[in-house]
């Protein structure tokens, strides 16, 4: 396209690929820095004087730390399935049944993800003091349910309203029953959204701090764990333990972006297409 | 388009989100509505209702300093956040052809990288030992470490900054996304230079975007307790911290109810009076 030559999109921008690659190093700059604090001998990064495994190893020797890792992984676990089932069947609510108030009420449930997670955490501590509720792993794993839900019901409600109706009516002309066209049609249409969105739940899970400080007694979670050794200063272990997250966390997001999107959807297609063409 | 309302045996659908939806949404926040009714004396909290917490909340000018402090701490973030994300929005959405998936990816991983690790390395960047102290000390511009970087309102908004960046490249790139090409193409045949273009179609067309990117970093920034914890030291005490305290230190349920729902009433309130103007989903949650 001749067009293209000066409106914008057209012109190379080199002022703004430059800032924009500062940018980029303001973003990777300080994950970098906790990479290479966690291989230090020492506790300054200028005259690197080597580099050393020895606090990773001190990581596994660390029982207390060891025990919150897999609670949270065990959190984490629980609330993806919860939230799974429970934002699921919101997708399907809010995408097929027509009422009075639906932006409200799609407003509502938005809100534990929009709101500022200090109000979602004290509003539950005050909400299980009031029932009586000891602070434990179920009042963890409830504040986790919180904000997940909204996560797989929008990635869920996206899906659906992208796919339109037409594959269910389809299915229900030539005779299928509503489980039927579930299982068959629906399900392996939003199978890997699903996947996508239980795959976030679990790296949002994984980090959450500002709802859980509220709702931990003395069952803790690996976050508030490292919170409570910030409290001794930055020591080589919190790195190693902060590069362990940082990897994870990035092998997730990988997984997840597979799953999540558009490109996902042509994927699936495709897949199915070279199938039938084999067939 | 009128909608119809759905026959009654559909509705069985939304009875687990409506579940969910009362007992960790509504309920909580009727209850600290309650709460912030009620008063504490000593560690016991008195439940006949009063007025007392939301009178010393407007007749203590501390509250009211540090809400404003903190709010005009959440709007320099916000703007900053936007000078950062917007320019690198618009780069990957029109300037960059090769490899925009892999760049659009590198925008908003640090969106789902930990939120304390990212803390922890400011502290680590900013600290009297840290990154930038001993860089500039190994090359002998000073000799004794700067202690201006930390433990400050600049700490905050630095850290703050950097976890708000995704939020506002998110809505901002999608909503680029969405300007028809030929708009430009057309603006282009019209005789409009790039800034031209930019002013006219690129921006009013991206408002909407860029105002819920605003919300967004705005609310994260006003509502935010762990980072002036950790960062902001004496000079940077905010709301959030106030909010806090209340459950922490201070042990005044009943206030910490009272200017929770404060907080509450702010975040909604912006989120409502700019949902008609922003996209409300921001593309994030929706795929």
């Amino acid at each position: 396209m001749s067009s293209k030559s000066r409106a914008a999109g057209g012109g190379r921008g080199t002022w703004l690929k430059i800032y924009g690659t500062l940018i980029f190093v303001f973003l990777y700059f300080p994950m970098i820095i906790v990479l290479l604090f966690s291989f230090s001998p020492t506790r300054t990064i200028v005259g690197l004087s080597g580099l050393t495994l020895k606090w990773y190893q001190e990581l596994f020797q660390d029982t207390g730390l060891l025990t919150a890792f897999w609670h949270t992984v065990l959190v984490g676990l629980c609330a993806v399935a919860i939230a799974t089932v429970f934002g699921t069947a919101g997708a399907f609510f809010v995408t097929r049944v027509e009422f009075p108030g639906k932006g409200v009420f799609r407003a509502l449930v938005m809100l534990p993800f929009l709101l500022p997670g200090i109000i979602m955490g004290l509003t539950l501590l005050i909400f299980f003091r009031n029932l009586n509720v000891p602070l434990s792993m179920f009042t963890i794993l409830m504040g986790h349910v919180s904000f997940t839900t909204p996560l797989v019901m929008f990635q869920v409600s996206s899906r659906l309203l992208r796919m339109g109706p037409t594959y269910r009516w389809a299915a229900m002309d030539l005779g299928a029953n509503p489980v039927q066209t579930f299982w068959h049609v629906t399900l392996p249409m939003i199978r890997t959204a699903l996947i996508g969105a239980g795959l976030l739940a679990f790296t949002v899970s994984f980090d959450e701090i500002v709802i859980s400080y509220f709702l931990t007694g003395t069952w803790m979670t690996l976050p508030v764990y490292i919170y409570g050794m910030l409290r001794f200063g930055l020591s080589p272990k919190v790195y190693a333990i902060s590069t362990i997250i940082l990897l994870l966390s990035l092998v997730l997001i990988t997984f997840m972006a597979r799953y999540t999107g558009r490109s996902a959807e042509t994927y699936r297609v495709r897949d199915r297409r070279g199938k039938r063409d084999a067939a | 388009m009128k909608r119809r309302t759905s026959k009654p045996r559909q509705f069985i659908k939304g009875i687990p989100i409506a579940v969910w939806m009362l007992a960790l949404v509504v309920v909580p926040l009727m209850f600290t509505f309650l709460m912030s009714f009620y008063s504490s004396s000593g560690l016991m909290i008195d439940t006949t209702l009063t007025l007392e917490n939301y009178r010393l909340f407007f007749t203590d000018p501390l509250y009211a300093r540090i809400l404003f402090k903190s709010i005009r701490l959440a709007l320099v973030i916000s703007v900053l956040s936007i000078a950062a994300a917007f320019p690198l929005a618009y780069m990957v959405s029109f300037k960059i052809r090769r490899g925009r998936n892999m760049l659009f990816m590198l925008c908003i991983i640090p969106l789902w990288v930990s939120y304390l690790v990212r803390i922890i390395a400011w502290r680590t960047i900013l600290g009297n030992r840290g990154v930038i102290n001993s860089a500039l000390m190994a090359i002998g511009v000073i000799k004794e470490p700067l202690t201006f970087f930390l433990y400050n309102q600049f700490a905050i908004a630095i850290t703050l900054t950097y976890i708000c960046i995704p939020f506002v490249f998110i809505p901002v790139y999608t909503a680029l996304e969405k300007i028809p090409r030929n708009l430009l193409d057309a603006s282009s045949d019209l005789g409009a230079n790039e800034l031209r273009a930019f002013v006219n179609v690129v921006l009013p067309l991206g408002l909407p975007g860029l105002i819920t990117g605003f919300i967004f970093s705005f609310i994260i920034a006003l509502g935010d307790y762990i980072i002036p914890l950790q960062l902001g030291g004496t000079q940077g005490i905010m709301f959030g911290n106030l909010v806090w305290s209340q459950f922490g230190f201070a042990f005044n349920w009943p206030l910490g109810a009272a200017l929770g729902f404060i907080l509450f009433a702010i975040a909604v309130t912006i989120l409502g009076l700019t949902s008609k103007f922003g996209t409300t989903e921001g593309g994030f949650l929706s795929e």
